[in-house]
């Protein structure tokens, strides 16, 4: 009972920490925020454009400009999501590190608490400070959709905050392997500049990986980031899809979306079910757990 | 006895950090560990505060084997940093609540607590303050609270007052010896200013990760120095004359002699040159310097 509330003690002592630092709270939200600038000044035109070549080919003129503005945003809010699940995660486990290099984890140690319990407090407060950063972006882009174009269901709507939710675990749980062998700021920015510079493109968050070269794609598609991603696409696209082919548009045109846009994940040529892509998720989250598991238990006895 | 150390060994790869080191501290003592930096004194408190674990020797505090479950005695320690180590973008308020939390201290307990800490180190003024705004000296303050928050009966001050100014200096030893006083803490210090371990009651003097001497400061004055005389209003051929090596001190001259008796025949052999003079005892600079050869303040 009394290490529980240690746990809670801690997980709210680092997540104010995390909170009181401003710049690492901006450079948290840096990533969002440099996607958005990038939407609003270039990419939306260039998805729209996109789907205009895909209507054309299909000979479709959409009745309404409403479900095809909104397929641009959640396509857009799926790739923030995705991304800022990983690169959130990994700035606000800061905190880890700077205990470290600071040498505040002396203070900690040298009290009655169990390093199994420290180690998951840094966990559980990056968990909470990332999915609370999350499902304020969620919140503000469902919103602009409500702005744009709401097609989304009630149902969606659930399976995209349970895929928040499980996002959220796969990028904390990277965090935390990953910065634990880290215990200087210099390397703690070095890994959030090259996870928040390349993890949008391998993840294919930034770039829908059809346009990728077929190796490349291949290649990509042994990373379960991929489908981190692909999860959030099937969850925002479907529906949009749907509107859209309840207004005339072809079944055909809607696959060509899906597919072009990585509303449908492809690796050898074979279309990866959903429920495949959430088995590789939990499952890398499983095994990240085990690393974390071990890399906590090997400190504890390296004492 | 809180702490027994036999033959304590840690190496770090070929380093030997300490070697084969023994000592005691009795309860309610004040301890002065000393050493330069390297002589392994950081090494010695993380083992004894349970972060690191030993090669080889026992280490019991409280009674307790700090290399199987240290948890169960870190509760009775309470440590001063030489760096604080605590989060510098939260209050002292902050602080405090979050580290109290890690001793079982909630609630009422912790806000009873808090008011009595508040009053001991005058916290009261920047209590809500970040740490990061304030003064050198009103961080070592609350570095103190922190450390004394949980009532431990061992309070481990690691070159607490490195850098303060006299003031707070005094204030940190005035608390300190007030508690020892009320509470009968014991007090395990190191510290670079030889007129605090002046005032231990036990001192080890630790050299390349060895114990290179031990005892009151007045046992270690009398083994490791002498008197010192100092000469006024003298010529320098007259000083000449005892025979005795000295050195110009200003415009005194400072002999050294074995010890009190040593001083007395001098002063009987050569009464007229004892107009304007005084006899004072090796300070812990000189038994320092001549056990390991090194200048603490130096190094």
């Amino acid at each position: 009972m009394t290490e529980a509330k240690k746990f809670f003690a801690l997980v709210r002592r680092n997540m104010k920490c995390y909170f009181k630092d401003k710049i690492l709270f901006f450079v948290s939200l840096l990533t969002p925020l440099i996607l958005l600038v990038l939407f609003a000044t270039f990419l939306r035109a260039v998805y729209l454009d996109s789907f205009e070549g895909i209507f054309a080919l299909f000979s479709f003129r959409p009745a309404s400009q409403r479900p095809v503005e909104g397929l641009a945003g959640a396509w857009l809010l799926s790739s923030i999501l995705a991304v800022c699940s990983v690169t959130v995660a990994v700035c606000s486990n800061a905190v880890m590190v700077s205990d470290r290099a600071e040498g505040t984890v002396r203070d900690l140690t040298v009290s009655p608490v169990g390093r199994v319990t420290l180690s998951l407090s840094y966990f559980a407060a990056n968990y909470a400070v990332t999915l609370a950063v999350m499902l304020v972006v969620l919140a503000l882009g469902f919103v602009y959709l409500a702005a744009v174009g709401w097609y989304l269901t009630v149902k969606s709507v659930f399976l995209i905050l349970g895929d928040v939710f499980l996002n959220v675990l796969f990028g904390s749980l990277i965090a935390g392997v990953l910065e634990s062998f880290i215990s200087s700021q210099g390397g703690m920015s070095a890994v959030s500049t090259l996870v928040s510079s390349l993890y949008g493109f391998i993840s294919g968050a930034y770039m829908p990986l059809s346009q990728f070269a077929e190796p490349v794609r291949n290649a990509l598609g042994f990373l379960p980031g991929t489908y981190s991603v692909g999860i959030l696409r099937t969850h925002f696209m479907g529906d949009y899809i749907a509107a859209l082919t309840e207004s005339g548009m072809s079944a055909e045109a809607g696959k060509a979306l899906m597919d072009s846009f990585d509303g449908n994940l492809y690796a050898f040529g074979t279309q990866i079910p959903l429920w495949a892509m959430y088995l590789i998720v939990a499952g890398t989250c499983l095994l990240l757990l085990g690393a974390y598991a071990a890399i906590v238990a090997l400190r504890r006895r390296k004492r | 006895m809180i702490i027994e150390i036999e033959h304590l060994k840690k190496s770090y790869g070929e380093v030997k950090a300490v070697d084969d080191l023994s000592f005691k501290v009795r309860e309610g003592e004040f301890f002065a560990f000393l050493g330069v930096n390297g002589a392994g004194k950081s090494t010695t408190i993380n083992i004894i505060n349970g972060t690191l674990k030993q090669d080889g020797g026992e280490v019991y505090v409280c009674g307790e084997d700090m290399s199987r479950r240290p948890e169960r005695v870190q509760g009775q320690i309470g440590i001063v940093f030489q760096n604080s180590a605590l989060d510098k973008r939260l209050s002292a308020y902050d602080n405090l609540k979050s580290r109290a939390a890690l001793y079982g201290i909630f609630g009422a307990q912790f806000r009873e607590r808090l008011a009595e800490i508040t009053e001991m180190f005058a916290l009261k003024d920047f209590l809500r303050r970040p740490l990061i705004k304030l003064s050198g000296g009103q961080r070592r303050r609350v570095d103190l609270a922190r450390a004394l928050f949980h009532r431990p009966k061992l309070l481990i001050l690691d070159e607490p007052t490195t850098g303060l100014d006299p003031q707070t200096r005094a204030m940190v030893w005035n608390a300190v010896e007030d508690l020892r006083k009320r509470e009968g803490l014991t007090v395990f210090l190191t510290t670079h200013y030889m007129e605090e371990a002046a005032a231990a009651d036990y001192v080890v003097i630790l050299d390349s990760g060895k114990k290179a001497a031990e005892g009151t400061p007045l046992e270690l004055k009398n083994r490791y120095t002498g008197d010192f005389i100092t000469l006024y209003h003298v010529r320098e051929e007259d000083v000449k004359t005892l025979g005795l090596p000295y050195e110009k001190a200003g415009e005194a001259y400072r002999i050294e002699v074995k010890d009190t008796a040593a001083a007395t025949e001098l002063i009987l052999r050569a009464p007229a040159l004892f107009s304007d003079y005084e006899v004072v005892k090796g300070n812990m600079d000189a038994v320092f310097l001549n056990v390991t050869g090194k200048r603490l303040q130096e190094v």
